[in-house]
């Protein structure tokens, strides 16, 4: 064989190292990336819950009727009664832990609480970091109108009278709608309250407002009647560690599960009933 | 001599690699036109306060487009007043080593809606500061690094900034690199950066204090009471190196009209930082207000309903009008490049998507001297 021939041998012979040798990190890499999906690895944050028998639930108690404080200075609200009803079904007992709205984040990536329950909007610039459950209760703009009236649709509030809070975030909505109708006709009020007092006494025909205070509202006997979908979509949802991905599995089914038993349906009742409110 | 024989391989490949370069600056010059929005006409703001004016929050915008839509929505709501901030970090990487782009962008827009530029500098560089520190650390051995950079800044932009503003809220230890705050340091930066800065433009106003509002207690690890520190900085000879004072002068949960109380923070508390350059024979300085505004957000303990906020606001814009001693009052904040999904949201006149909230078409409305409250 001559020194050229053995030269190119030689590269060949190199080249096949290289390629295997790739070859193997690639599949290394993909079996780790796989397995980690396929078969689960491990959610720390549920083997903790499990092992202590305490899941540790963030709240900052300061927003009725989600996350209060009773006379005893004890956690109450629909958050808490929710929190309660999830670790019933996973036989552990619940922590509150009360800390302020502004710090519920930082919190739980530090690893102090397991979990975020506590009327907290769902937030994409955060899902690199935490990773979000199914919504449970949708607080964005709705429109309501009285009971009867024969308004389905925001379409149907052409040369309509639309109540809102005065700079409120309904307020942002009616406007948005009057540009593209300049027919409809925008009433302020100094509160969501007063609007909804002019939908009642005929004054307006419909109000936009918050999914909160639209319940509250309700909740106190005003006889209004949400109609469509949210104008603005603001869904409250449950925070969890990036990789508690067993414990969202959870949560989202039993979510789902509450939904179909009706038992949001029955949390909403039970806090927006006119006892619960302050 | 011999002849040099081309080869033909490499011949081509020269010629490839030639073509290559060309195509490709033929790419990058026709993206560059293609991209760069233009400036437009010059405009002029109309309103009916001269003094409007609100902070914008164009450091992390990238996109060109979003700041000329947002600086042209600043002049259409009738607001002549911008304050901006400029981060030393992001313009001087490497010592000596200037990079203007963004600035250069930021500015030639704003001039040309007619806006008059308040610029805020501070956030060391990584090379200006000992490892471990974050940006607002600025330690007196890097003082004349920072006002370095002031200076050239100053320079660069004469005719187009007339004012800057040096540090912010150096009365917080959080501001101050998360040491104990210390006004006698902050008026040595002064006295460093001052000079160098009139030196470069003497036309330009340096602005200097800039103190959060805040009821710190002596001894306090988060910051120093505002009126404390800034009698302190006079105290240690900072009148001579400041012509304007930048004042923060937020409502809280209060009205703008509440009276001014040393022990409340709220809209009037700048007529008590007035007092203390009143007294410290400073009273014929001017002061802006370089921060301010109220809050609406449901959960904050510090917020007021929607309504409140706006009356509050175009009731601060027209007690400022009133105060002879005050060159402009500037809101916190017009927009954000991203929701921050807290509080912070709350303070904002235009949303993420240029959506005007209700606060801006009644501030505009104000401005044209018509208004729509219930």
């Amino acid at each position: 064989m001559g020194l050229r021939r053995r030269m190119q041998a030689a590269g060949w012979r190199q080249r096949l190292l290289l390629v295997t040798g790739l070859a193997v990190i690639v599949g290394m890499v993909a079996f780790w990336l796989t397995s980690r999906f396929l078969f689960g690895g491990v959610d720390e944050t549920w083997q903790r819950i499990q092992e202590t028998g305490v899941w540790r639930v963030g709240m900052d108690p300061s927003f009725p009727p989600f996350d209060l404080l009773d006379g005893e200075g004890r956690p109450t609200g629909y958050d808490v009664d929710l929190a309660q009803a999830i670790a019933d079904r996973w036989g552990v007992r619940v922590q509150i832990v009360a800390i302020g709205f502004d710090g519920l984040t930082d919190a739980l990536l530090a690893g102090k609480i397991d979990s975020v329950i506590s009327a907290l909007p769902y937030n994409p610039r955060l899902t690199q970091d935490l990773s979000y459950s199914r919504s449970y209760f949708e607080a964005g703009i709705r429109l309501a109108t009285a009971e009867g009236s024969p308004i389905r649709a925001v379409d149907d509030l052409t040369g309509k009278r639309l109540a809102v809070e005065w700079g409120s975030n309904g307020d942002a909505e009616a406007r948005r709608l009057q540009r593209a109708d300049p027919t409809i006709r925008r009433l302020t009020f100094p509160s969501p309250q007063d609007a909804a007092a002019a939908v009642t006494a005929g004054e307006a025909d419909g109000v936009l407002v918050d999914g909160v205070t639209l319940r509250q509202m309700q909740g106190k006997g005003a006889a209004l009647v949400a109609v469509g979908p949210a104008l603005e979509s603001n869904p409250y949802v449950i925070a969890l560690p990036v990789d508690a991905y067993t414990v969202r599995g959870e949560i989202d089914a039993i979510l789902a599960e509450f939904v179909t038993t009706g038992f949001l349906a029955e949390l909403e009742n039970r806090w927006f009933s006119e006892s619960t409110q302050p | 001599m011999g002849r040099i024989e081309a080869n033909p391989t490499v011949s081509r490949l020269l010629m490839g690699l030639a073509l290559l370069i060309v195509l490709g600056a033929v790419y990058y010059a026709a993206r560059s036109v293609l991209a760069a929005v233009p400036l437009g006409p010059q405009q002029t703001v109309t309103t009916i306060n001269p003094k409007m004016g609100v902070h914008t929050r164009l450091t992390d915008e990238a996109e060109e487009w979003k700041i000329k839509r947002s600086l042209e929505m600043v002049r259409e709501m009738g607001a002549p007043w911008i304050v901006e901030y400029f981060p030393w970090a992001y313009y001087e990487p490497e010592p000596g080593r200037f990079g203007w782009n963004h600035p250069d962008t930021v500015i030639a827009h704003a001039t040309r809606q007619g806006l008059t530029v308040v610029a805020r500098l501070g956030f060391a560089p990584e090379w200006a500061r000992p490892a471990g520190t974050i940006p607002l650390y600025l330690d007196e051995e890097h003082y004349v690094d920072f006002g370095r950079f002031a200076a050239a800044f100053a320079a660069r932009y004469r005719g187009q900034v007339d004012y800057i503003i040096l540090w912010n809220e150096p009365n917080l230890s959080q501001e101050w690199g998360y040491r104990p705050v210390d006004p006698e340091s902050y008026t040595q930066l002064l006295r460093v950066v001052y000079p160098m800065v009139k030196e470069a433009n003497p036309d330009v106003q340096v602005l200097a204090g800039a103190l959060a509002p805040t009821l710190a207690p002596a001894g306090s690890e988060w910051g120093m009471n505002d009126l404390i520190y800034l009698q302190r900085m006079y105290d240690a000879g900072a009148a001579a190196y400041f012509d304007v004072l930048a004042i923060h002068a937020y409502g809280w949960s209060f009205d703008a009209d509440d009276a001014p109380d040393p022990e409340v923070v709220n809209f009037r508390r700048a007529e008590l930082l007035r007092d203390v350059m009143v007294r410290n024979g400073d009273g014929d300085k001017q002061a802006i207000i370089t921060e301010s505004g109220w809050n609406d957000h449901p959960r904050w303990t510090r917020a007021v309903s929607p309504g409140r906020r706006i009356a509050n606001t175009i009731r601060a814009y027209e007690i400022a009008a009133d105060w002879p001693w005050l060159d402009a009052i500037a809101m916190w904040a017009f927009r954000y490049p991203w929701d921050a999904k807290n509080y912070q949201d709350d303070y904002t006149f235009v949303g993420v998507d240029f959506e005007p909230k209700p606060i801006y078409w009644e501030v505009q409305a104000y401005a044209r001297g018509a208004g729509d409250s219930p």
